[in-house]
C-alpha cells in the first residue's frame, strides 16, 4: 500500500524491475514452446527455485551480495529444465505425444519440483531457524544513488541490462553462428533438419537449459523486487504466461517485450487506478495481466507475433 | 447386516474417501465431457465450481434468507453472517421438506452460475485453438477467484461465509456427515448416469467427431460453434453443482479452498490416470486418487515418524510423478476410451441376429 501511495517514479522503477524477470522467464516459455511444442507449467516451479536460491545463500548460507548468486540461480534452474527434458519431455517428443500430455506430463514434474521447494525450505527452518515462508529481499539490494527522495536501486538497473543482454545473446547465436542456423531450422522444421544431421535432440536440450535458466535467472530479479513465499512461482506464473501469450509464443523477443507490456501496465495501471478509486483496488492487481493477456488474444488470436507486421507497414507506406 | 455396514461407514476415513470422491466425480466427470469428449482444453475447471460454489453459499443462502424475512443484503455476508445463518439452520433443521427444498435450490443456483460461466468460456472456445485457448480458460478461473477472493460484498472475501445446513435435518454430528455423503454420493451417481447417457447419445459422437475432426464433422453438417457452447455449458452447470455440494457439505464458503491446484489440475489428473474420455475410468481415477489423498491425510503423524518430511509435500510429489508416469507409460489412461454402443449390447445382438436370419 504504501509503495502505490508513492509518486510515479519510484512505481516506476520497480514496475522495471519486476518487468525485467517477468521478461526473460516469458521468453524462457516461449523458447521452450516453439521448440518443442511443450506449454510448460513448471515453469513456476523453476522461477520460485531461482528466487530461493538467491534467498538461501545470500539470506542463509553464504552471505555477501544477493546478485553473487544470479549465476547459481541461472544454472540451477538450467538444470531443472534439463532434468525435465531428459526424464519426461525427451520421451514424449519420440512418442509424438499431443500437446494436452505434454503440458499436463509439465505439470506433473512442477508438483515434484514445488514439493522439492517446500522440503528444502521446511529443512532451511529447521536447520538454521529462518523463517523461509515469507522472504523480503526488496530492502537489501544495493542503493546506486537516489531519485528525489527515493533510493534508485541496482536491480532497476541491472534487471534491464540483463534482458538486454539476453537479447543480443540470441541475436547473435542465432544469426551469426552454425548453432543458431541448425536451431532455427529445427524449430522451422524438425524433420528436415533430422536429414540434415543436425541433432535435434541437442537443440532440444539446449532449449530446455535456456528456458529453465531464464525462469531461474527471472526468479533471481524478482527475488529483489517482490517479496514471496514457496507458492511464488504459482502467483508470477500466470503473468508469465500472459507475457508469453502476448508476445506471440514464437518470437524469443516476443517474449521479452511481453514481459515489458504485461509486467509494467500491470503495475503503472493498478497504481493509477488506485489513484482513481482508493487504495483498496490494489489486491485486483492479479487480474490486470489476465484481462490485458484475454483482449489481446480475442483480437488477435495468435498473439502479437501473429499479426503480419511487414504487411501493415507496407500498407502504411502505400507499397 | 446393515449394521454392520453402517459402522463401517462411521469411519471417517471411509466417509472422507467417499465424500471426495463423489465431488471429484461430479467435477471430473465434467472435465472429461469437455476434455475427453469434446477436446476443449478445460484449464480453466475452478472457474465453474467457484461459481457453482458462491452460488450455493452467497446468491441461494441470500434467496433462502430473504424468503424467511432474514436480512439478506450485505449482512448476510458481513459479521451478522454467522447469525443470520444459525436462525436459518433452525429452521433447516426442524424441516425435512424445508431443507430438501433448499437442497435443490442451491443446486439449481449452482448449475446456472456455472452454466453462465460455461456460456461464457465458449466466447473463447470457438475463437482460439490449443494452449491460447488453455491458457485463456487458465486466467478466467484465476480471475473470478481473485474477486471472490477480495470482493467482500459477494462471498464474504478472505473470511468466506457460513453456509445453510441443508443436511442437518438428519441430525447432528456423525449422522450428519454419513447422511450427507450418502446424498452426495447419490447425486454422484446421477451425473455418472446422465453423463454417460450423453456419451452414448447422438450429441456425444457428435462431440467425439468433432474432437477427431473437426472439419469432417462440418462437412456432416454439424454446428461447430454451437456444439462447443453446449458442451461448456452442461460441463460448467455440472461442475458448478460439484462445487457448490462441497460448500454444502463443508458449510462454509472460502474463496482459497477454490484453487486452480485442486478444482482444475487434481481433476485433470484424476482423468489422465483413469482414462480420457472414458466414463468408467473416470470413476476408477477419482476413487484411487481420493483414497491416497484420504489415506495421506489420515496418517499424517503417523507418516512424519517414517520419512522425515511434511506429508503434504509428499502427496504433491507423489501425485505429480503420478502424472509424469501415466503420460509416460499409459497416456490412455488404465481403462482406455473405446467407442460408446448406442444401444444396449442385448439389443445390438437381437438385431445382429435378426439380419443373419435375412429378415
Amino acid at each position: 500500500m504504501q509503495i502505490l501511495a508513492g509518486p510515479v517514479v519510484q512505481i516506476l522503477m520497480t514496475a522495471i524491475g519486476f518487468s525485467g524477470g517477468l521478461a526473460l522467464a516469458a521468453a524462457g516459455i516461449t523458447l521452450i514452446y516453439m521448440t518443442t511444442g511443450t506449454f510448460n507449467f513448471a515453469h513456476a516451479s523453476m522461477t520460485a527455485w531461482g528466487f530461493y536460491i538467491v534467498f538461501s545463500l545470500y539470506k542463509v548460507l553464504l552471505g555477501g551480495n544477493p546478485y553473487l548468486y544470479f549465476p547459481v540461480a541461472f544454472l540451477f534452474s538450467g538444470l531443472l529444465g534439463v532434468i525435465t527434458y531428459v526424464l519426461v519431455n525427451r520421451w514424449l517428443l519420440k512418442r509424438g505425444a499431443d500437446m494436452v500430455t505434454l503440458m499436463m506430463s509439465t505439470l506433473g514434474v512442477d508438483l515434484a519440483f514445488f514439493a522439492f521447494i517446500n522440503i528444502f525450505a521446511d529443512y532451511l527452518t529447521a536447520a538454521y531457524k529462518v523463517n523461509t515462508r515469507l522472504i523480503v529481499l526488496t530492502t537489501e539490494d544495493i542503493v546506486l544513488g537516489k531519485v528525489g527522495p527515493f533510493p534508485f536501486k541496482a536491480i532497476t538497473v541491472i534487471s534491464v541490462a540483463i534482458v538486454v543482454g539476453m537479447a543480443l545473446f540470441f541475436f547473435l547465436l542465432l544469426n551469426k553462428t552454425k548453432f543458431g542456423i541448425a536451431f532455427r531450422i529445427t524449430v522451422e522444421n524438425p524433420s528436415l533438419a533430422s536429414i540434415l544431421g543436425i541433432n535435434t535432440e541437442v537443440i532440444y536440450a539446449f532449449a530446455w537449459f535456456m528456458g529453465g535458466a531464464m525462469a531461474g535467472l527471472g526468479g533471481a530479479i524478482l527475488s529483489l523486487v517482490i517479496s514471496g513465499t514457496p507458492t511464488v512461482g504459482n502467483t508470477v506464473i500466470v503473468p508469465e504466461f500472459a507475457a508469453s501469450i502476448v508476445g506471440g509464443l514464437y518470437s524469443i523477443y516476443g517474449g521479452l517485450l511481453g514481459g515489458f507490456l504485461i509486467g509494467l501496465s500491470q503495475k503503472l495501471i493498478i497504481n493509477w487506478l488506485g489513484d482513481v478509486f482508493g487504495g483498496n483496488i490494489v489486491v485486483y492487481e492479479p487480474i490486470i495481466p489476465l484481462l490485458i493477456m484475454a483482449a489481446t488474444l480475442l483480437i488477435y488470436p495468435e498473439g502479437l507475433a501473429g499479426i503480419n507486421w511487414g504487411r501493415i507497414l507496407r500498407k502504411k507506406s502505400g507499397r | 447386516m446393515m449394521e454392520g455396514i453402517l459402522e463401517y461407514l462411521y469411519n471417517p476415513l471411509v466417509l472422507s474417501i467417499l465424500v471426495n470422491m463423489a465431488v471429484f466425480l461430479i467435477v471430473t466427470l465434467s472435465l472429461n465431457l469437455e476434455t475427453g469428449f469434446a477436446g476443449i482444453p478445460q484449464f480453466g475447471r475452478v472457474l465453474a465450481v467457484i461459481a457453482g460454489a458462491i452460488g450455493a453459499g452467497a446468491i441461494a443462502g441470500r434467496i433462502m434468507a430473504a424468503m424467511m424475512g432474514l436480512p439478506a443484503g450485505l449482512e448476510y455476508v458481513g459479521d451478522k453472517n454467522f447469525v443470520i445463518v444459525e436462525q436459518m439452520n433452525k429452521a433447516l433443521e426442524s424441516s425435512p421438506a424445508l431443507s430438501i427444498g433448499a437442497l435443490l435450490l442451491s443446486l439449481a443456483v449452482a448449475a446456472v452460475m456455472g452454466g453462465i460461466m460455461g456460456y461464457l468460456a465458449s466466447y473463447p472456445a470457438i475463437r482460439l485453438k490449443e494452449a491460447y485457448l488453455g491458457i485463456t480458460l487458465l486466467a478466467f478461473g484465476d480471475a473470478l477467484q481473485i474477486i471472490a477472493l477480495y470482493y467482500d460484498p459477494l462471498a464474504g472475501g478472505t473470511a468466506g461465509i457460513v453456509v445453510p445446513d441443508v443436511f442437518r435435518f438428519t441430525g447432528t454430528g456423525e449422522i450428519r456427515f454419513l447422511s450427507s455423503t450418502l446424498i452426495i454420493l447419490g447425486i454422484a451417481v446421477l451425473v455418472y448416469i446422465y453423463v454417460q447417457r450423453l456419451a452414448r447419445s447422438p450429441f456425444g459422437r457428435a462431440l467425439k467427431a468433432m474432437r477427431d475432426n473437426e472439419l469432417a464433422a462440418k462437412v456432416y453438417g454439424k454446428d461447430i460453434v454451437s456444439l462447443r457452447a453446449k458442451t461448456l455449458i452442461i460441463g460448467g452447470a455440472l461442475a458448478g453443482m460439484g462445487g457448490a455440494l462441497w460448500t454444502l457439505y463443508t458449510g462454509s464458503f472460502k474463496a482459497l479452498t477454490y484453487n486452480r491446484l485442486t478444482w482444475t489440475f487434481w481433476p485433470w489428473a484424476f482423468m489422465m490416470l483413469g482414462g480420457t474420455g472414458n466414463n468408467l475410468g473416470i470413476v476408477l481415477g477419482t476413487l484411487i486418487f481420493s483414497t491416497i489423498r484420504s489415506l495421506i491425510y489420515a496418517y499424517k503423524t503417523e507418516l512424519t515418524t517414517f520419512i522425515p518430511i511434511n506429508p503434504n509435500w509428499l502427496e504433491y510429489l507423489l501425485i505429480g510423478v503420478i502424472i509424469v508416469l501415466i503420460a509416460l507409460f499409459r497416456p490412455q489412461g488404465i481403462l482406455p476410451e473405446k467407442p460408446e454402443m448406442p444401444l444396449s449390447k442385448k439389443k445390438i445382438e437381437s438385431i445382429r441376429a435378426s439380419l443373419a436370419k435375412g429378415d
